[in-house]
């Protein structure tokens, strides 16, 4: 539904006489901050036990060059009901892993993180996922009847409040379109979510043929870091359009304990998740 | 004896003096019959003087004796005539324009500046059909609103967006009203035009500040657009044709001459050049102006009017939208006696839209609807005080959405949010008294109330908080409900009411010169819940109520109004502070469609502004025009209050999306001769208030943005000159068609103006990029304009 504005300025913009163009701007440079990417995600079927955890520094929004790995951290995640601990490994490349991780649905977690004598600390419950009934492809859905376009189908749980994460990424491209989705106004239904891309002469997109082939991945997600994840992918599709939301400062959920007005960037997230491939007919 | 003699003559020429008379009627076009408002009648070298109201009634009080009435009004010859004044008595008084050309340059202060340098009311400023239809316009479409943005102090979010701001203050904080109706949404095409037809429309004022005590509901400003009447002497059609729309307007005698009305309808086609060119999306508006009347006999008149305008967005067929206005009045002016005016409205208006979702198979609509009663007194007592009175009654009825499944596999379960009524009134009383022959008040009261009616069934939270704040996340996120409670139709969920005191004074300094003050205090009970930089036709109207607080205004203002060069030139300074409570803020992240519990998203804010507003103006001449300066600032901020935590923003001011620091505008006529008149505007504002990142950072393989504080960075400037050119053909003088070409080039040097700018990576390069959004670049446009 948030999409609604969207669709409106799109047809503004394609209507009218209005362009788009890169320009050069001068921006203001924050301080680096940590940056904490633990997603634990258990892949249904699989034991789970391996697991990666990211650290890395931001840096100014211009700034080309590669990502600043962080290394020498402490990095453990703890078990909350039985006090378990599992220790992550520096690899020394901005990575620490784990090939001993145990995964328990509905489980809570604490992440601690010690990065230049400051400790972060963050607290998440893994969350359990459905199936993905069927993939489907189709001309008829999505936004544009003639482009094709991939459909997931799944059973949303009528007991519960649901929220998902969904990626759909097109092999090949840098990086994955990324949904949040709750069932506020289908509680208990047969859920749907399309991927469909345009033809557009700027970017290079081009509409999906036969022989493309889709990644997809479907994850249950807390009520806490779906909040989180609505603001991150609302901004990534209209960050200052004159329809979205005004663009604000996420805040994830790792906290420092030590300097609390320096929280880290990222998350600590633990999702049950489902994957397929999809190959267009 | 001599003494006493000498007093009772003192004492009876003093009771002679006490004996006044009234002269009183209504100004009126020679031409067409239509009424004048705010044309000056006055008895030549005394101080006694009025202004026509807006049905053009006057009423002048005077001791017995001969003077000379002359009635003026900017653009019309004087009308004089010398009257024995030794009883009441009441007649019509005709205006001639000085020149009958089509293309006449008109631009008219308040009112002719005679009366403006001695009346209390500031901050105010009315435009005429002719001023509007005269300025360069985007695509050759005439446009009320973006005329009135040429105005000091007056601004909008940019060529994507709906309604205007006025002295920093939020698009939702107008009250529009046309013939009297609240117009809930001003624009066509989200903002591109605007809903108004200038060949229905006879004059527009807008109060920015030093409200009167009759209006009230919006704390910002109002806009007070009246329709015509329509030709009451011979029937005429108008009419233009354009790239965007055509348009069509007839008028003409009614009822044996008792009365007379007008039809006017526009339509935009460019969607259907769009359609043959294969493009697969079409936008697309229309609407329809009616107006009729009937005069009952010399003190009574029936005024019926209406409004039905609508937009249609077809993107794809996949995603259909539709929206509008309609709204009617029936108005009932009576003249008691020479001087009691009265007028009793009868009022309904209705904002509605549609959207019809293909890929999600859902269909969602919503409206706010409202009755209007209104019963409005002038009294004018005596030459040094004339009173205003009344009364008035809104009923609302919110319907802030709908949703239904379209097809069988739709996976959207039917909804329907929770209905809402409320009813707001009003009791004025409004004096303008004449305290010497220099200084002029103008006090008034107004008492409004509010009350949130049920019908509806209300949560109730955990420790009664509908937003709570996290204080280990340090986020805002909805509070817990713990229960409901059930309103019954005939209860009454909330009520509110607020004495609303309004004040003006005016202390001429010279025959051309004067200073003036004001305060006023508004209150607002309706609000436009809208989270995005601009606001889209799509937001919905929420009521005051257990969790949203009524908005209270209060403006302070002072000014100095000089006229200049034998009245051709007139000097308006004026500095403004003004104070809103309660100003809806909203959470990090706040999601507003489809809530039926909104006050989990907001917080009670409040915002602030504050500005110097220059205006020279010249209308007469063959040049006329005006420049506009506005320096100003406009702020708000939401402090945690209940919700606990520091607020929105860390509870720091932020700068609204509706500041700018500078604002100059140039609008200005050249009258080359009988045949061509040229036309052009320059604007230059600073860059709207926009969050820009302050670095990024990786995440899910991607690039994340990290945004500053709200609103702490600028885009770039806007500036912009548009030209026009009206050429008017020699015509016979028995041909009773004139026409005239109208070429109009907007934004002349195609300056990419940014609506917006937002950041995202490059697909193919990964890099981060900011990207510019520009509405218009160089826009030429031709319209042809007839009258018949």
């Amino acid at each position: 539904m948030t999409t609604l504005a969207k669709y409106i300025f799109l047809v503004i913009t394609l209507t009218f006489m209005s362009c788009e163009d890169v320009i050069d701007l001068d921006l203001p440079a924050a301080a680096p901050r940590l940056v904490i990417e633990a997603s634990l995600d258990w892949e249904k079927g699989t034991l789970g036990n391996e697991q990666t955890i990211k650290l890395s520094l931001s840096k100014p929004y211009f700034d080309a060059d590669g990502i600043t790995a962080v290394i020498g951290s402490s990095v453990k995640v703890t078990n909350d009901t039985d006090g378990t601990v599992f220790v992550f490994i520096d690899q020394n490349n901005g990575l620490y892993t784990t090939d001993s991780f145990i995964p328990i649905l509905n489980q809570s977690y604490t992440l601690e993180v010690i990065h230049n004598g400051d400790t972060y600390i963050a607290h998440e419950t893994l969350m359990p996922v459905v199936d993905i009934q069927d993939v489907r492809q189709s001309l008829e859905g999505g936004d544009d009847d003639e482009a094709l376009d991939v459909t997931i189908y799944f059973n949303d749980p009528i007991a519960e409040t649901n929220f998902y994460l969904l990626k759909f990424k097109e092999q090949g491209d840098l990086f994955p379109a990324l949904f949040d989705l709750k069932d506020e106004f289908t509680n208990g239904n047969q859920m749907s979510a399309y991927f469909e891309k345009f033809n557009d002469e700027e970017s290079d997109e081009e509409e999906f043929v036969s022989g493309d082939v889709v990644d997809i991945q479907f994850y249950g997600v807390s009520q806490q870091y779906y909040n989180y994840l609505h603001i991150l992918i609302g901004q990534l599709n209209s960050g200052g359009g004159p329809f979205g939301s005004t663009p604000v400062g996420l805040k994830g959920n790792c906290l420092n304990t030590s300097n609390p007005s320096k929280t880290a960037f990222g998350y600590f997230r633990l999702t049950q998740v489902v994957q397929t491939s999809y190959i267009f007919q | 004896m001599k003494q006493l003699s000498l007093l009772i003559i003192l004492f009876t020429s003093l009771l002679s003096a006490q004996e006044n008379y009234t002269i009183s009627g209504t100004i009126k076009d020679v031409n067409n019959g239509e009424t004048v408002f705010g044309a000056s009648a006055y008895f030549k070298d005394t101080t006694t003087g009025v202004s026509s109201n807006e049905y053009g009634f006057f009423s002048l009080t005077a001791p017995k004796g001969t003077y000379t009435l002359i009635v003026s009004y900017m653009g019309y010859t004087d009308y004089s005539k010398t009257i024995v004044l030794d009883q009441n008595q009441s007649f019509d008084i005709e205006l001639t324009e000085n020149s009958t050309q089509l293309d006449e340059v008109v631009i008219t202060s308040e009112e002719s500046e005679q009366v403006s340098i001695k009346k209390p009311q500031m901050s105010v400023t009315k435009l005429n059909a002719t001023t509007i239809k005269q300025m360069p316009v985007v695509l050759g479409e005439v446009d009320l609103i973006k005329s009135i943005q040429m105005l000091p102090g007056v601004t909008n979010n940019g060529e994507a967006s709906s309604g205007f701001n006025v002295r920093g203050g939020a698009a939702d904080q107008n009250l529009v009203l046309l013939d009297e109706a609240i117009i809930y949404n001003t624009s066509h095409l989200l903002g591109f035009f605007s809903v108004f037809n200038a060949d229905a429309i006879k004059d527009v004022k807008l109060y920015k500040g030093g409200i009167p005590a009759r209006f009230g509901g919006r704390v910002s400003s109002v806009l007070d657009v009246r329709q015509k009447d329509g030709n009451n002497k011979e029937f005429a059609l108008t009419g233009g044709v354009g790239i965007i729309s055509s348009r069509l307007a007839a008028e003409g005698p009614l009822y044996n001459d008792k009365g007379s009305f007008l039809v006017a309808g526009r339509s935009s086609y460019a969607h259907l050049f769009l359609k043959m060119a294969g493009e697969k999306n079409s936008l697309s508006f229309y609407d329809l102006n009616l107006k009729t009347n009937y005069n009952i006999n010399d003190s009574n008149k029936i005024f019926l009017s209406g409004y039905f305008g609508r937009d249609n967005f077809d993107f794809s067929g996949n995603f259909k939208s539709n929206y509008g206005n309609l709204s009617g009045n029936l108005r009932w002016n009576k003249i008691f006696n020479e001087k009691l005016f009265s007028n009793l409205s009868l009022i309904y208006s209705k904002y509605d839209y549609q959207v019809i979702f293909d890929a999600e198979q859902l269909d969602w609509v919503s409206d706010i609807k409202n009755y209007n009663v209104k019963y409005d007194f002038k009294y004018f007592t005596s030459p040094k005080i004339s009173f205003d009175f009344g009364a008035s009654t809104i009923y609302y009825e919110f319907n802030p959405g709908e949703v239904k499944p379209t097809g069988d596999d739709s996976s959207i379960n039917y909804l329907k949010l929770d209905q809402k009524r409320a009813l707001e009134s009003g009791l004025y009383l409004n004096a303008e008294h004449k305290i010497t022959d220099v200084l002029t008040a103008e006090y008034g009261i107004r008492l409004s109330t509010f009350s949130r009616l049920g019908g509806q069934t209300l949560n109730e939270y955990e420790n009664n908080q509908p937003v709570v704040y996290n204080d280990v996340l340090g986020v805002y996120e909805s509070g817990t409900a713990i229960g409901e409670t059930v309103y019954k139709k005939d209860d009454e969920i909330e009520s509110y009411s607020n004495l609303e005191p309004r004040l003006a004074l005016s202390y001429q300094i010279n025959e051309n010169s004067s200073v003036k003050a004001s305060y006023n205090k508004v209150s607002q009970y309706i609000h436009l819940l809208s989270n995005t930089a601009s606001v889209s036709p799509l937001d919905v109207w929420a009521p005051s109520g257990k969790f949203i607080k009524p908005q209270i205004a209060d403006q302070f203002a002072m000014g100095y109004f000089r006229n200049l060069r034998d009245n051709s030139l007139a000097l308006e300074a004026e500095v403004y502070y003004k104070t809103v409570d309660n100003r809806i803020d909203y959470i990090d992240g706040s999601d507003l469609i489809g809530k039926n519990n909104i006050e989990t998203q907001i917080l009670n804010g409040e915002s602030r502004a504050y500005g110097l507003e220059l205006l020279l103006r010249k209308s007469k001449g063959d040049f006329t025009g005006w420049l506009a300066y506005t320096l100003s600032k406009s702020e708000q901020r939401a402090l945690g209050g209940n919700a606990g935590g520091p607020g929105i923003n860390n509870g720091n001011w932020y700068n609204t999306a509706y500041d700018r620091t500078h604002d100059i505008s140039f609008t200005g006529a050249y009258k080359w001769n009988d045949k061509w008149t040229f036309g052009t505007n320059l604007v230059f504002q600073t860059g709207r208030p926009a969050t820009f990142p302050n670095g990024q950072y990786q995440y899910e393989g991607q690039s994340i943005a990290s945004y500053s504080e709200r609103n702490a960075n600028r885009l770039t400037n806007y500036h912009r000159l548009d030209i026009s050119a009206i050429y008017t053909p020699n015509r016979k003088p028995d041909n009773k068609l004139r026409g005239e070409w109208m070429f109009g080039i907007y934004n002349v040097y195609n300056r990419k103006n940014a609506a917006s700018i937002s950041f995202g990576q490059n697909k193919d390069s990964g890099e981060n990029e900011a990207t510019r959004t520009a509405i218009f670049g160089i826009v030429p446009s031709v319209t042809y304009n007839f009258k018949f």
